[in-house]
């Protein structure tokens, strides 16, 4: 063949084992950019990240010691001067409790939804990690090159994480560190950092737990609809049956969703937000107290520990299913 | 640095590979349950073009799948290009292509996004592997179709996208599993001349595991019959021949009947085929004695060949002895 013969040749040293995982994730991440509604759920996911900037910012400017609150309440009477100065000798004396408190409800509220973004992303990234690879052969195609089912596994993993870290860490750390560059002072990074960090765990907690359950999901159907409907399933059906407080233990246990739900309520500890504004503050009525401690009763976590374990099973069974269904067919 | 090198193929022809053999299996086994796919396989291969016979469910996938780990063999070790498969897993597919018998691509890829992905995953750099895509992709015969989803391929389309990716990454050795399924003719004939170019030219090794024996005796200069999980014949298909040399077959251009009376006459066993052609029996390896019964019987000239089939018949032959020779 006349056309052979002017074949280039690669003679190189093949990249290393880095390489072939980021081409895996690099080209994941293309291929589902492409759907619309990734790119809308991306879009939501940073202006949630700017909501967290823009609130962060307007409370840091408004509450310090000769911020714009100050400044507008001499525009009212002594009554409504008087209580602002109140407020921003709070943040003055107190702040772990005010800005910390406050920092954590941010994020809290955050957490809650980054994480449905996530799940949402999610379900339109499902099929596409495992399920479609099983139903295409395109798994011969993985291991039929200098990759082992565990490079596979490292490289959907790295689709997964980076799809939950532009839609939840991303926002979050983009969030927090904007509004901090604006900060008037330091005491808004110190006392915001302890709750940054408590929504980094969290995160780091879906980030894992999410993506193992995710490609157990994927590898355990055989065609996009079926793993579509597995993944709402175990989301939103079994989700809801767990959020009935009359279930026994064990089928609440049985929905991540469930189990997520808790474990953020005990990293954040947002009762404590309310327990210790109740405590340390001064000037709190009587009714405020009331309202505060039912609020940090509701947000308290019934069964971290349960949760915590139930999560890891679940995690540690679709990282089974995983490995049982990776065989190329 | 550009890692790819253009320069005349032919001066890489045969170069040096550290082991002489790309092959080499000990005591291969594979078993499914009660079912032994495998059985005690052991083999050298040396590089070329290697064809791999045997019916279905012979155990000729199962052998490729084995020496590329896609499945565990049971026992029995096995080197590919050396390397041992199982204690150098990844080192071991470094040089080697694949092209499954069933499809395989990646939902929602264009042709030459696939291709170049493949190449990237044996550890090519993007513009490198994109580059040699396109030459690959021309070179199987794929026009604009390249940038249209490998999901929209017809089956000839998606066998020749096949080929490409396992050749993308310029490997030594390529296992082609029923290559020329679902292409049309001129498509099979582009094909089959690839692929026996693929050695002659670049010094690209290939096993190819075919039920077109046709095909493996036009491209292959080596066979690996392989029958019940054991292999029963391993030759290259010169010998093969030359065991089979007794057969002839005659197509006269005229007065058959005369052709078929001298050849008895001569003693010779002859058989009329339904499509006109005598099928003579010989003692000889030679067809000298034929050419000389014609010419001192003044017999019309007539086509003349010498094993036809033979390695159907070896095939036949090898699959009924069965018992396995471990070459």
């Amino acid at each position: 063949m006349e056309i052979i013969r002017d074949l280039s040749r690669w003679r190189e040293t093949p990249r290393g084992l880095f390489y072939r995982w980021w081409t895996i994730v690099i080209t994941g991440l293309r291929q589902i950019a492409k759907t619309k509604l990734f790119r809308m759920l991306l879009f939501t996911a940073w202006t949630g990240g700017l909501a967290i900037a823009a609130t962060g910012f307007l409370f840091s400017q408004s509450v310090s010691s000769g911020g714009w609150l100050e400044s507008w309440a001499t525009n009212f009477n002594v009554r409504f001067q008087a209580i602002v100065s109140a407020f921003t000798a709070f943040v003055l004396l107190f702040p772990e409790v005010c800005i910390g408190g406050f920092f954590t409800l941010i994020f809290w509220v955050h957490s809650m939804v980054g994480l449905l973004l996530s799940m949402v992303a999610l379900t339109v990234l499902v099929p596409r990690l495992v399920t479609q690879d099983r139903a295409t052969n395109a798994l011969t195609v993985y291991l039929s090159r200098p990759l082992t089912s565990t490079d596979y596994l490292v490289g959907k993993l790295g689709i997964i994480v980076s799809v939950l870290a532009l839609m939840w860490t991303g926002p979050l750390l983009a969030g927090w560190m904007l509004s901090m560059v604006f900060a008037p002072d330091r005491d808004f990074i110190v006392y915001s950092f302890k709750p940054l960090l408590h929504a980094l765990l969290f995160n780091g907690i879906g980030l894992v737990s999410l993506a193992l359950i995710a490609l157990g999901v994927s590898a355990a159907g055989r065609t996009s609809r079926n793993t579509v409907m597995l993944w709402l399933g175990l989301w939103i059906v079994v989700g809801s049956i767990a959020k009935d407080r009359e279930m026994p233990i064990w089928i609440r246990r049985a929905s991540f969703s469930h189990n997520l739900s808790e474990i953020r309520q005990g990293v954040f500890k947002v009762e404590t937000v309310f327990t210790d504004a109740v405590a340390t503050l001064p000037l709190i009525d009587s009714k405020t107290v009331k309202s505060l401690t039912t609020a940090g009763r509701l947000t308290s976590a019934t069964d971290f520990h349960g949760a915590l374990w139930s999560l890891g099973a679940l995690s540690a069974l679709s990282l089974f299913v995983f490995l049982r269904k990776l065989r190329t067919e | 640095m550009n890692a790819l090198v253009t320069e005349p193929a032919a001066a890489l022809i045969g170069e040096p590979t550290t082991d002489p053999f790309i092959i080499e299996a000990v005591g291969l086994t594979k078993v499914y349950g009660a079912q032994r796919a495998l059985s005690d396989v052991t083999l050298r291969v040396p590089p070329g073009t290697i064809g791999l016979l045997g019916p279905n469910g012979a155990g000729k996938s199962t052998f490729i799948k084995c020496l590329l780990n896609l499945e565990t063999p049971t026992s029995g070790s096995a080197k590919v290009l050396g390397r041992d498969i199982r204690a150098r897993n990844r080192a071991s597919r470094e040089k080697v292509g694949y092209s499954p018998e069933q499809d395989c691509h990646i939902a929602g890829m264009a042709g030459c996004e696939y291709v170049t992905y493949c190449g990237q995953l044996s550890g090519m750099p993007f513009q490198v592997a994109r580059q040699r895509t396109h030459e690959i992709l021309d070179l199987v015969g794929m026009g604009q179709e390249r940038y249209r989803p490998v999901d929209t391929y017809s089956t000839g389309m998606r066998q020749r996208v096949k080929l490409a990716q396992a050749l993308v990454h310029d490997p030594e050795v390529v296992f082609l599993d029923e290559p020329t399924n679902g292409l049309d003719p001129s498509g099979r004939e582009h094909i089959l001349n690839l692929i026996g170019a693929l050695w002659s030219d670049l010094g690209i090794s290939v096993i190819m595991s075919s039920h077109l024996l046709r095909d493996i005796e036009r491209v292959c200069d080596r066979v690996i019959i392989i029958a019940n999980g054991r292999v029963v014949e391993h030759s290259s298909i010169e010998a093969l021949k030359n065991r089979h040399k007794r057969i002839v077959e005659l197509n006269p251009a005229s007065e058959p009947e005369r052709f078929c009376s001298v050849l008895e006459q001569a003693g010779l066993t002859v058989s009329r085929l339904s499509n006109g052609k005598l099928r003579v029996e010989s003692a000889s390896d030679s067809i000298e004695w034929m050419l000389e019964l014609m010419r001192s019987h003044n017999l019309p000239p007539a086509e003349i060949v010498a094993n036809p089939d033979a390695l159907h018949e070896m095939f036949i032959k090898s699959l009924a002895a069965g018992h396995g020779n471990h070459t």
